[in-house]
């Protein structure tokens, strides 16, 4: 509410023509604004000239300097008088007494602000009188709130077309006389829209105000300081909080999706995986993740913060904005500010709990148990088999299951199933027990879901209580949440405790110091997504005629050799429930800052965090599976490390005249340190989870450990200059020195841009429905250097027990040998994005619509990438060199609007598009591509990263229909023995009936490696999100949307299912019910066969590309807040309860489980995506949710 | 306070910054490494051997092929791939969607993208790359005797001569790269031969005669190396004057007599590493690499029987049927059938379930089968009999047979198996060069000198091993405890002869020969050398045309095989590499002929 007056104010000051006025703000004093006693306010001091400015205007400089607010009635004391201010040092009170007195405006101190009113208005009735007071028998009388009910103090009442007025008390009521009932009363109120409502003889009117929306005097935080939006001259992106906070999940990062334009967040369903996060498209070859500033301090994750936390957050896009991060920008910049205390203390609680519920059906089109024999026997007869025998399903014309699995084909009643023959120590130690196990396991004749044998329903729930307040001796935030999400997954969870002490003292007036600190303690086992080989992957691979568990209850599973090589994907993840993660993070800062004159302040700042973790893992031995690992082991692993940004700024904010200057210089070192210290031992006698650890196995044992360090100075400086607040100009520059480069060390990073308010020209004072428009312009050099590792500059020697010991001496016993393990790139540099940025914000019909809306480009020169080189040099590893080039461009859009259907019904709606179009324009001097992800092909690749083309496209053959006829196959090869002159050549490879039939891409007759073409691209046309707010008394209601749109997935899960040679595992509908027979040409899959063929699955082609584009109703929620006047006697100021929905539904036309893939762990590659090989889908969430505050 | 004060404060804030982040602060060493100052020195450079030595495995960290290619077995040294595979002796195995870039392979449809071809060229080169790291660095060192000097240089060259030598048969034409060499994108337009036979020359001219490391390179195995080279190059009378010398006189490298051993099986038995056979042999080790098998075999971990197997993983690397009927022998003569041996095919358990009943074969046998081939119904090692189907993963596409060199003893598996990753490892050695290696390459010799007697006693005495009943495989006292050891039955109808005296003479040369490649082709079975020897000898197209279509009238794997002469000779240049050697807009590395 604060914030809202003023803007509001600072609004209403913008409005005023300022020609005339000159301005000189000498001084800076900073403070607390809220519960400051009268004296205490009246005593502040602050300096100011002004020659013949508005009465208003100067209020508002004196707002901004002091920090108090004026509420006030502008006809009433007639603002729009001139006056002349000369004060230098004068106290508040002086001011009021001195310079307003003689105008005869009088002030009042109430609570935290100043009231001013006309010394005759003698009808002035202070607030909390005895309003039954005869002398006032024609008093109206009544309460003004907010529309969420809260009461406004001091909002002036007026009686229209007189000077008399009054102002509300501490609980929003007043009392005014009316001279006659036809009077109407006028209620203003700053950050709030006025209204006008007649007496009409009414002795009680109650009056309800409307905020007002425009965001121009925001206070927006960027680089090193703070910049009002209607100064903003770069590319920044305000995440409105409120609408962040309310999905269901514990990172910020996966909330940012879709509420910001310009960034696009990719992530999965699993709890506590981190999703990808793209400022404007992809930057590098590496690390694409942008660089997260936390009250101050630079960090690169935070997964850890507490959303609750967050007061604001702000997305830096150009290089405008940016550049000021010098070398760590070139990946964009996400500012996030915590909450600070102010006002009486106020306990908050935030809580929710829900239930999380996967998707029901059969998401894989898996096949029954039956079906799958006869599409064993539907393979076998298309690859030529005619005498039908299987061990499983028995000799004839068709196959028929079997009672029992193990013993392989047994029928009910077979001596060999004898409950007594078996025998299986599901914890053996040794590989003698192994040998001599005797199963018996039935057939599950239903078919096992194994989809909802390792997805169940889970609970989420975040419980978060803030403690906070201030005054002007300082201010204190305490606050502590827990959060806990099972994942739907079984055996993955997010556990996550955290606590935060923001404070702030203020030592004297000139001095003030603090801490903003946060500690948390995170545990979250996951599992490496989008990989055919974790529990999801394995689930829908193994077969449905194997149940959970056998006759004994031990696992049941694909043992025997006839089921495929699938594991039991229960089994997997039950086996991982007693392994632990924990990491503990400490993370923030502690400054001082001091002004050191009148326009100058001295901020030193000490920030960073220190972290560590750990995790313990016991692998049990499998018995199964087909192929099962047989030892047992534990591993234990830990890292531990550091890092710290020591920033001292110095910075100036001085106006004269219509020239207003903000500049700032400044230092910062940086330093890193981090390790890692592991461990792992086999051959356990006991797998009780008390007695395993490192020492108690019987060996080989192994330990490990690992360090790193860097480090970073940097000079700083920044100006941005405004003059008559319509032409806008900033520029910044760094120079950043990075322990990483050897002889290119240092590297400058400039930005310029310009903004121009086009709405303060004449020419537009007359088009109303224009509030604000400024259009804006930046040019400047982002840097990188975060994929460079510490080494990079040496060329260096290690030893690896896998690459370079040897038996030399024969026997079991290795000698530790050298080998060159890096070669050094000495004259590496700074990675240069260049990037422009042209964009405009405009505020519309008096704040009901805001458009921001940007266009760039960027040039990325001198990309830092470690190309391969040809194998001739050797295999140490690749150092950085400054080789590779990229672009990218694209719009960012945002959209707001609100609007007050009737005086109980209000919407909002805030839209954001994404877009960005990248290209690799040269990866290295030697090659023109590289390709990442071969998954289960013949080595062949799914993405080629080429120059010309962006990150992420899929590459292979593009299928057109099947060789329907011999005579087609027949006519193909004459063709491409024609073109090679070859009587023996073959059109394309294992060209075969009912196969794929390749695109002859470069029409040279024949299908050679050359025909391979873009498939696909991972990377969409565009990206939203949308939010659609509503309030219809104390009703609320909200919806968010996000969609992207013009991408593809690669589907690699239909690789598994679609294909009966890939493996035997479970296969698809599809694959029995829509593949290529003689009598079903028009199909989707090809022919099933029992071998693999380049024509088929063994070769990436298009047949596994798919659209994925999707829409999603992320969020919708529905709240309620109660009657605060009641409430307000417990001492509740608020209570609201909500229940909310996620992932309620999503619309696409992709047939995975779902559209949102991201990074695989299978690569790990920033820059291989959008490959389904099983994803952990975002689930459907239920919750319900209480805000309390007292 | 005052407002200097505020001023002193804010000059000394930044001085303390300025003074903190002086240039040291900037300076950051690489952490866990060491600079080439560190290692150039006596154990340095021994280090530095050491490594290039232990790319003999072409394995990396993690079940990586070394070079960073791709998974180890792409990279095998015991070329299971494309010298064993690619030459007939086996079949793919496991199932059709595994490693299904095998299969071109297999039946020489490859294309240069291949990520086979790709792998073992990074993991060779990485060979070459440390051997002249160890020569670049030695000639820096100071410390270094003049005799450990010329040893460890010695060392060095036979190392990248075998490299090079890996290269050289897969590829032909490869770009040279030395310790000198700066700019690596050079042309392969040089034929090696010289430069492979010079530092085998240097090797066998400047090593000690025996190493206090058994598995250290001496002079005689540099001297049989050099031979083979020249075998490889036709000069058939450098090779026998070196064999000539090499086979009488030449020591292991504990200083070992160079002689077969006495049980065939021996050669494949860690616990006898140190064994008079051994002229090159590739160490490996369990259990070393708690991480994985990176010592132990990782290049052959898939090659181990499937289903209900102890072994689990992975069903690969199954001898053919093809191979499997070349050891049956006359009954009469105890000689091969060399050129007819599929009309008396060895009767075999396809389509038979492991439930139902099967004899095995009772005709005679040549005894190395059963070292080489696990066949049901008999003693696969200590491990029971051999259950057929059961064991394997898709009977129809890979056979019925399972492989046996490569298998651990379950009485020794405790020291011998490596079970640290999801597939076996082993310490069973890779056999680079083995004295009967060396018997039949001299033999080779002889009769392409036409000193058939010679080559006829070559081969004889390496038959005389084979048919020595000491080394035989027999039946289990107890088939149900394998374990309790074997009877003096015999496990099969053995039957095996030397070639009566004045055979080759009387014959003549290409009989001679014939009779020589046969025997090498049962002797080295599954041991990697078929493909390279089909090519050298100039017959790879016949014989490999004649194995595609026995073998793949029985199996689904190869029934499209078709070697193309004047192309297959030779694998493609990996396509990344040519990609990768653009200079300018030319590209330096030159495909080879027929692929595109």
């Amino acid at each position: 509410m604060k914030k809202k007056r003023f803007v509001a104010l600072i609004k209403t000051a913008m409005r005023v023509s300022m020609t005339q006025i000159f301005i000189g703000i000498l001084f800076t004093c900073s403070s607390f604004a809220k519960n400051v006693r009268g004296q205490e306010i009246l005593n502040k001091e602050f300096s100011i000239t002004v020659k013949q400015g508005k009465i208003k205007q100067v209020l508002t400089e004196i707002q901004n300097l002091t920090k108090v607010n004026f509420i006030y009635s502008s006809t009433i004391i007639r603002a729009e008088r001139k006056i002349s201010v000369n004060a230098a040092h004068k106290r508040l009170g002086q001011f009021l007494e001195e310079t307003l007195g003689p105008l005869n405006i009088y002030y009042k101190v109430e609570d935290n602000h100043i009231l001013l009113y006309e010394k005759e208005d003698q009808v002035m009735i202070p607030a909390g009188n005895d309003l039954n007071d005869p002398y006032l028998q024609s008093a109206v009388k009544g309460k003004v709130t907010s529309e969420k009910g809260e009461p406004l103090p001091g909002v002036s009442v007026n009686v229209k077309g007189t000077r008399i007025g009054t102002t509300t008390d501490n609980n929003g009521n007043y009392s005014i006389n009316a001279p006659e009932a036809s009077a109407v009363l006028v209620f203003s109120y700053i950050g709030f829209i006025s209204k006008e409502i007649p007496v009409n003889g009414q002795t009680i009117l109650n009056a309800q105000l409307q905020e007002e929306q425009t965001s121009l005097g925001e206070v927006v935080v960027v680089g090193y300081g703070t910049q009002r939006k209607k100064d903003l001259t770069s590319a920044v992106s305000v995440v409105n909080v409120g609408d962040l906070i309310k999905q269901p999940t514990a990172s910020v990062n996966n909330l940012l999706q879709g509420q910001a334009s310009g960034v696009t967040v990719l992530g999965s369903g699993q709890p506590g995986e981190e999703p990808q996060v793209r400022i404007r498209g992809v930057n590098t070859f590496g690390n694409n993740n942008p660089l997260y500033v936390v009250d101050g301090v630079p960090t690169q994750s935070i997964s850890d913060l507490n959303p609750n936390d967050i007061e604001s957050m702000q997305v830096l896009k150009d290089a405008g904005s940016a550049s000021i991060y010098g070398s760590r920008a070139s990946n964009g910049v996400i500012v996030i500010t915590t909450k600070k205390g102010k006002g009486k203390v106020q306990v908050a609680y935030d809580a929710y709990y829900g239930t999380q519920r996967p998707k029901g059906g059969n998401v894989w089109n898996i096949l029954t148990p039956q079906e799958m024999a006869n599409l064993k026997h539907l393979a076998e007869a298309n690859s030529g088999v005619t005498d039908f025998s299987d061990p499983l399903y028995g000799d004839g014309a068709s196959y028929v299951l079997p009672d029992y699995i193990l013993p392989e084909g047994a029928k009910e009643g077979d001596l060999s199933t004898n409950p007594a023959l078996y025998n299986l120590q599901p914890l053996y130690t040794s590989s003698d027990q192994y040998n001599n196990f005797y199963r018996i396991t039935k057939a599950n004749k239903e078919g096992t879901d194994w989809y909802h044998q390792i997805f169940k329903p889970a609970p989420i729930t975040s419980q978060n209580v803030a403690v906070s307040g201030g005054s002007d001796q300082g201010s204190y935030l305490f606050s502590a949440n827990y959060f806990n999400q099972q994942g739907t997954l079984i055996d993955t969870y997010l556990k996550r405790y955290t606590i935060r002490s923001n404070s702030q003292y203020n030592v004297s007036k000139h001095i003030r110091v603090g801490e903003n600190m946060a500690y948390s303690i995170t545990n979250n086992p996951q599992i490496g997504g989008l990989s055919g080989d974790n529990a999801i992957g394995h689930a829908f691979r193994e077969q449905p005629i194997i149940p959970v568990r056998d006759i004994f209850g031990n696992y049941a599973g694909s043992y025997g050799g006839n089921l495929g090589d699938a594991y039991n994907p229960v089994a997997m993840l039950e086996r991982t429930k007693n392994n632990k993660t924990a990491d503990n993070r400490l993370f923030g800062n502690v400054f001082a800052e001091a002004d050191v004159t009148s326009f100058l302040t001295l901020r030193t700042q000490f920030g960073g965090e220190s972290y560590s973790g750990a995790s313990h893992s016991f692998t049990y031995p499998m018995y199964e599976n087909s192929e099962n690992t047989t030892v047992n082991s534990y591993a234990e692993s830990s890292y531990t490390g550091y890092n710290y940004t020591w920033t001292n700024t110095l910075s100036f904010n001085k106006a004269f005249n219509k020239h207003r200057i903000k500049a700032l210089v400044g230092s910062e070192y940086f330093k890193e340190h981090s390790s890692t210290l592991g461990g792992s031992n086999y051959g356990y006698f006991s797998f009780d989870p008390n007695y395993t650890n490192l020492s108690t196995g019987s060996g080989p044992k192994d330990t490990y450990s690992s360090a790193s360090a860097d480090a970073l100075f940097s000079l700083i400086g920044r100006v941005d200059y405004s003059y008559d607040d319509k032409y806008l100009l900033g520029a910044t520059i760094r120079r950043d020195g990075s322990s990483k480069f050897l002889q290119n060390v240092y590297g400058w990073f400039p930005a310029v841009s310009a903004g121009w308010r086009l709405s303060q020209e004449k020419f537009l004072h007359d088009v109303k429905w224009i509030t604000d428009l400024k259009i804006r312009g930046g040019y400047g050099i982002m840097g990188n250097q975060l994929n460079v590792s510490g080494g990079n500059s040496f060329t260096t020697f290690g030893s690896s027990i896998g690459s370079s010991y040897y038996a030399i001496g024969g026997g079991n016993t290795v000698v530790s040998g050298f080998y060159q393990n890096q070669t050094g790139n000495p004259g590496a540099r700074w990675e240069k994005n260049i990037n422009s940025n042209f964009g405009f914000d405009a505020t519309l019909f008096g704040g009901h619509i805001d458009v921001s809306a940007d266009y760039y480009r960027k040039n990325i020169k001198d990309l830092l990438y470690n190309p391969e080189v040809i194998g001739t040099a050797g295999a140490a590893t690749v150092p950085y060199v400054n080789i590779a080039q990229m672009k990218n461009d694209g719009f960012d859009i945002s959209l707001s609007g609100n609007t007050k259907v009737s005086p109980d019904l209000k919407l909002t709606a805030t839209a954001t598009v994404t877009t960005y179009h990248n290209v690799i324009q040269k990866i290295s001097s030697d090659a023109s591509y590289y390709e990442v992800d071969s998954r289960r092909f013949d080595g062949s690749n799914i993405i080629r990263n080429a120059v010309g083309h962006s990150v992420s496209q899929f590459f292979g053959y593009k299928t057109d229909g099947f060789w329907n006829s011999q005579a087609e196959i027949d006519a193909a090869n004459a063709k491409a023995q024609k073109a090679t002159g070859d009587a023996s050549a073959v059109y394309q490879t294992d060209i075969g009936l009912g196969r794929f039939k390749y695109e002859d891409t470069n029409g040279d007759g024949r299908i050679t490696a050359d025909d391979r073409t873009f498939l696909g691209n991972a990377n969409p046309t565009f990206s939203y999100g949308l939010n659609l707010g509503a309030t219809y008394k104390r009703w609320d209601i909200s919806l968010f949307f996000y969609g992207v749109q013009g991408n593809s997935i690669w589907n690699q899960v239909k690789w598994w299912t679609d294909y009966y040679p890939s493996f035997g595992g479970a296969k698809s509908k599809t694959a029995l019910y829509d593949s290529w027979t003689p009598t079903h040409m028009n199909a989707s899959a090809p022919i099933q066969e029992t071998a693999n063929s380049f024509s088929t699955n063994a070769v990436p082609n298009s047949y596994f590309v798919e659209n994925g584009s999707y829409m999603r109703l992320k969020n919708a929620q529905v709240g309620y807040t109660f009657n605060s006047a009641r409430l307000l006697k417990a001492g509740i100021s608020k209570l609201r309860v909500y229940v909310s929905g996620a992932n309620l539904f999503t619309i696409t036309k992709y047939s995975g489980v779902d559209p949102e893939i991201g990074t695989s762990s299978e690569t790990g590659s920033q820059t291989a995506y959008g490959v389904d090989d099983g994803s952990y889908p975002s689930q459907r969430t239920f919750l319900l949710g209480l805000n309390l505050t007292f | 306070m005052k407002r200097s004060t505020y001023i002193l404060l804010t000059v000394l804030v930044f001085t303390a910054q300025f003074f903190y982040s002086c240039k040291k602060a900037l300076e950051q060493p690489p952490l866990g490494s060491l600079s080439e100052e560190i290692v150039a020195n006596k154990n340095g450079v021994n280090g530095l051997l050491i490594g290039a030595y232990a790319a003999l495995d072409g394995t990396g960290d993690n079940g990586t092929s070394l070079g960073g290619g791709g998974d180890a077995f792409q990279a095998s040294p015991s070329n299971w791939v494309f010298g064993s595979i690619a030459g007939g002796d086996a079949s793919k195995g496991s199932d059709g969607s595994d490693q299904p870039a095998i299969d071109p392979i297999a039946n020489f449809y490859a294309d240069a993208n291949n990520v086979y071809f790709n792998s073992k060229w990074k993991a060779l080169y990485e060979g070459v790359s440390r051997t002249n790291n160890v020569l670049r660095l030695l000639a820096k060192a100071t410390d270094i005797s003049a005799e450990d000097e010329k040893s460890i240089g010695a060392q060095a060259r036979f190392l990248r001569a075998h490299y090079y030598f890996e290269l050289k048969k897969m590829w032909n034409m490869i770009p040279l790269i030395d310790e000198t060499t700066t700019n690596f994108n050079q042309p392969n337009d040089k034929d090696l031969w010289v430069e492979i036979t010079a530092d085998l020359k240097y090797a066998y001219d400047n090593l000690p005669e025996t190493q206090s490391e058994i598995g250290r390179v001496n002079k005689w195995a540099a001297g049989a190396y050099l031979a083979k080279a020249y075998l490889y190059q036709h000069k058939f009378a450098d090779a026998k004057a070196l064999y000539d010398v090499v086979i009488p006189n030449g020591v292991t490298s504990s200083g070992k007599k160079y002689d077969l051993n006495t049980s065939f099986e021996d050669n494949f038995l860690p616990s006898k590493e140190d064994n008079p056979e051994v002229v090159f042999t590739i160490e490996m080790a369990a259990n070393v690499d708690p991480s994985g098998p990176s010592n132990a075999n990782n290049g052959d971990f898939l090659n181990f029987p499937y289903g209900s197997s102890p072994f689990g993983c992975c069903g690969f690397f199954q001898p053919s049927i093809d191979l499997v009927n070349h050891f049956r022998t006359n009954a009469a003569t105890g000689l091969p059938y060399l050129t007819a041996y599929n009309d008396f095919a060895i009767k075999n358990d396809m389509g038979v379930k492991g439930s139902d009943a099967f004899t095995p074969d009772d005709g005679t046998l040549d005894p190395r089968l059963d070292w080489t081939a696990g066949r049901r119904g008999v003693p696969y090692l200590d491990w029971g009999n051999y259950p057929g189907e059961p064991w394997i993963r898709d009977q129809t596409y890979g056979g019925p047979y399972g492989p046996k060199k490569n298998i651990y003893w379950q009485a020794t598996a405790a020291t011998d198996a490596d079970l640290t990753s999801w597939a076996p490892g082993s310490s069973i050695n890779y056999l680079v060069i083995r004295f009967a290696d060396v018997l039949l390459m001299a033999a080779e010799c002889e009769a392409q000198a036409g000193s058939l007697a010679a080559a006829e006693a070559y081969v004889n005495r390496v038959r005389a091993r084979a048919a020595n009943k000491a080394g035989w495989v027999y039946k289990y006292k107890d088939d149900t405890n394998p374990l309790s050891g074997f009877s003096d039955t015999p496990a099969a109808n053995y039957k095996i002869n030397t070639y009566p005296s004045g055979d080759f003479d009387s014959q003549g040369k290409d009989y001679s020969l014939t009779a020589i490649y046969y025997e090498r082709k049962i002797e080295l079975a599954m041991e990697g050398h078929r493909f390279f020897d089909l090519v050298r000898w100039g017959i790879a197209a016949k014989e490999l045309a004649a194995y595609f279509a026995y073998q793949g009238s029985l199996t689904s794997d190869v029934k499209r095989g078709a070697f193309t002469t004047g192309k297959n000779e030779y694998y493609p240049i990996p396509q990344r590499q040519i990609d990768l050697s653009l200079s300018g807009s030319t590209k330096t590395l030159k495909q080879n002929p027929g692929y595109n």
